[in-house]
């Protein structure tokens, strides 16, 4: 490879990198192309940019072909004039080839299906992003997710105990829905048939996708779980082209899964996600997986119905709906049947939108573009392509399984004003399903133990001059086990404090007669009642001060009110606990 | 395999854990030029941590390749954060300046009189530096600094995952040997 002083160090580096990525397929599609236009009107770009030439899949391919052809083809090296050979040798060609790798290319591949030679312009575009993203050179966008992923382990960001929380509050709301304490998802439970791996948007914008999710594996009575860490089934490795991060991502996932003792491990619907966990992930992991299943939920879902595991009406989806292929999933693996079994199963108005399965147009907010805010005008006017498509079913409902799809066509559907509902196939298996009672399963439950209250043992004295507050304060300590002494002035207050000696005083401070003030002055100065702890509740906190400059040892507590069951025991607990280690 | 070395009256040691969520001394983040927290241990850091890290950061401005910076760390578990520079993306020098960030960690700790430093994957993962770079040159610098007369008493060198520990922990073995 030839090398110049002239050019930048970053660019050095990428042309060092480019020789140890050329295989069989990236070099086979790097010299197969005879320019026949072909991928020219494959492109959702150039269909809706028809005066400029610059978004053609072979335009776009020859701006890295050339650097091949420069530096590791004998053509170019020999005629470099003949064969437009062209190196690179500044941060601004990194950036150019930045431009047009991440900004005007979604690497749906829908030309690479449609090129008659078999070139794959996606996989070298991809090539040359990572390439890229290896010298620093990305859009901001990219370089957030990546590092979340990198660093938290998925590539929203979601830290662990917002996930679990997340989990647990669905759950909660999924055994009330159900009434049923088998209605729950389960964390980190071992030895299950199904791990189920899910996209970080779920649990951080879409949280509807996993109760729903959960409600199907609680009506086939599944063995399930998700795990707390490790769950993201994403992979930006995919989009950023760096397969590092590719294999580091599907191995967190796949031990995680060894780790639990899983026998299937279930995709949620993301088209990316699926591509990257079942097929893309084990090569760059270098991991040979034999010890679980990969399933996309589309199946797992299907199979449910057919099984006779679940039953499924129809008719509660009985609006118009379409289908859109997500490329990852229809062009990528060949998921395109199974999506519209399970459709016709579960909805009654289901239309095709044409081209469909593999031939079907972008979202165009795949490839990680969703994230590359610099880009989006032109993401939007390409989406026009996609907006006459859906536009032209009729359908209120656009279905895809796939949250990247979701989003991008969530946006041209705004954007285009076509008034449609993006939802995915599990809110409609949901919604159509119907659930029966199951059976109770008889539980031993030994007899219940009473536990002893709180509070129970602790004599309390209660002084206040307003009825209402003395009844409210009186019940809390009743309620948690205390016995319970009322007055409600202050002579009462040292008489029963003299008589009965209690655990403890809560004291009102502004009272008729004798204030708490010099109530409390007066028990601190007697000897029987010198040691009671003393809690002052009081609606004056001005007049705190005054409690505190008596020449006596301070209360033990101390409350402005209003105040709530939780705070009154709180304060009681802490001065009892302080009296007993006393 | 060892994943624990004591080096004079110091401990080096490796763990597996998210070193955002570790009560501890101090933790290294390797930061930015601009000293913006942003995604990755940054998005734990802001969120774990509260407003008051970035707002103690603005004083410092920007700083350059090896810098290090050390601020409170909020609410976090740990006490300190050692917000250091390192370098990135293939860049020119790369070893050299690994080192040095790593050494002024160290003596940055020195300075402040703190006694337990959590190092991550230094550099490696989204900053590109080669997981065996980072290990042999974090882990010998580690070493290297802690048999010279120092008060930290306790380096732990913190993993994100297994791919990182078994390159960390395949390094720390021949560690004793030299």
């Amino acid at each position: 490879m030839k090398s110049s002083n002239k050019r930048s160090h970053k660019a050095q580096k990428v042309l060092e990198r480019f020789e140890k990525k050329l295989n069989r397929q990236i070099v086979g599609s790097l010299v197969a192309c005879v320019h026949c236009g072909n991928c020219t009107s494959a492109c959702h770009y150039v269909l809706a940019n028809p005066g400029d030439p610059t978004y053609a899949p072979a335009y776009k391919a020859d701006r890295i072909r050339r650097i091949f052809k420069r530096h590791f083809d004998w053509t170019g090296r020999v005629f470099p004039w003949w064969v437009h050979a062209k190196s690179i040798y500044t941060d601004q060609d990194l950036d150019d080839l930045k431009d047009i790798a991440f900004g005007k290319c979604t690497n749906c591949r829908r030309c690479s299906i449609n090129c008659p030679m078999g070139v794959d312009f996606a996989t070298f575009n991809r090539m040359a992003r990572g390439l890229l993203v290896s010298v620093g050179v990305m859009p901001e966008g990219v370089a957030v997710v990546s590092k979340d992923q990198w660093e938290i382990g998925n590539q929203m960001g979601v830290l662990k105990e917002d996930h679990v929380e997340t989990l647990e509050w669905l759950a909660e709301e999924l055994e009330m829905e159900m009434n049923d304490p088998r209605a729950t998802i389960p964390i980190d439970r071992p030895d299950c048939e199904v791990v189920y791996s899910i996209n970080p948007r779920e649990v951080k914008y879409d949280p509807r996708t996993i109760s729903d999710a959960a409600k199907i594996f609680y009506a086939t009575g599944e063995s399930w779980t998700m795990p707390s860490e490790d769950w993201d089934m994403t992979n930006f490795g995919l989009f950023s082209g760096d397969d590092e991060l590719g294999g580091a991502v599907a191995r967190r996932l796949y031990e995680k899964v060894s780790e639990l003792r899983g026998k299937k491990l279930v995709i949620s619907e993301c088209g990316h996600g699926y591509r990257s966990t079942r097929c893309e992930g084990p090569n760059w992991a270098g991991m040979d997986i034999t010890d679980f299943e990969m399933e996309s939920s589309v199946i797992t879902m299907t199979r449910y119905i057919k099984e006779g595991r679940i039953k499924v009406d129809k008719s509660r989806n009985a609006q118009p709906v379409t289908f859109h292929d997500s490329c990852n999933n229809a062009r990528s693996c060949g998921l395109f049947e199974e999506p519209r079994e399970l459709l016709n199963l579960v909805c009654e108005d289901f239309r095709e939108q044409y081209p469909n399965r593999a031939e079907n147009y972008c979202c165009t907010g795949g490839g990680g573009a969703m994230s590359m805010s610099e880009y989006t005008p032109q993401r939007l006017k390409s989406a026009k392509i996609k907006a006459d498509q859906l536009k032209a079913t009729g359908a209120e409902t656009v279905v895809t399984s796939c949250h990247n799809c979701v989003d991008g066509l969530s946006d041209l559907i705004k954007h285009y004003k076509l008034g449609m509902q993006v939802t995915q196939l599990v809110n409609l298996v949901a919604n159509a399903l119907v659930i029966e009672p199951r059976p109770e399963v008889p539980v031993e439950v030994a007899p219940p133990v009473a536990e002893p209250a709180e509070l129970a043992g602790s004599k309390i004295l209660v002084v206040d001059d307003e009825p209402d507050f003395l009844l409210f304060v009186s019940t809390v300590l009743e309620d948690n086990g205390a016995t319970v002494l009322q007055a409600s002035n202050g002579d009462e207050a040292l008489k029963l404090a003299k008589a009965e000696k209690p655990d403890l005083i809560t004291l009102d401070i502004s009272m008729p007669g004798k204030s708490g003030i010099e109530v409390f002055e007066e028990l601190r100065n007697t000897p029987e009642t010198a040691s009671i702890a003393v809690c002052i509740i009081t609606g004056k906190p001005e007049m705190r001060q005054l409690i505190y400059n008596r020449p006596v040892p301070p209360p033990e507590g101390y409350l402005n009110k209003p105040v709530d069951e939780e705070a009154i025991m709180l304060n009681i607990r802490k001065t009892l606990k302080l009296i007993s280690k006393e | 395999m060892p994943d624990e070395l004591k080096v004079n009256k110091s401990t080096l040691r490796l763990m597996k854990t998210d070193i955002t969520d570790l009560e501890i001394d101090s933790f290294v983040y390797y930061a930015q030029h601009d000293l913006a927290l942003g995604s990755g241990f940054g998005t734990s850091i802001s969120i774990r941590g509260g407003p008051s890290i970035q707002e103690e950061l603005k004083k410092f401005g920007s700083v350059n390749t090896t810098d290090v910076v050390v601020t409170a760390a909020g609410e976090m578990k740990a006490k300190q954060i050692i917000h250091a520079v390192g370098p990135r993306f293939q860049e020119e020098e790369l070893e050299s300046k690994l080192k040095a960030t790593v050494l002024n960690v160290l003596k940055a700790a020195e300075d402040k009189g703190i006694k337990a430093i959590a190092f991550p994957a230094m550099g490696a993962g989204f900053y590109g530096v080669p997981l065996d770079l980072s290990a042999r040159v974090t882990l010998g610098t580690i070493k290297e600094y802690l048999s010279g007369d120092t008060k930290v008493e306790d380096v732990v060198v913190c993993l994100n995952t297994s791919r990182e520990y078994k390159a960390f922990q395949n390094q720390f073995s021949t560690l004793g040997d030299k």
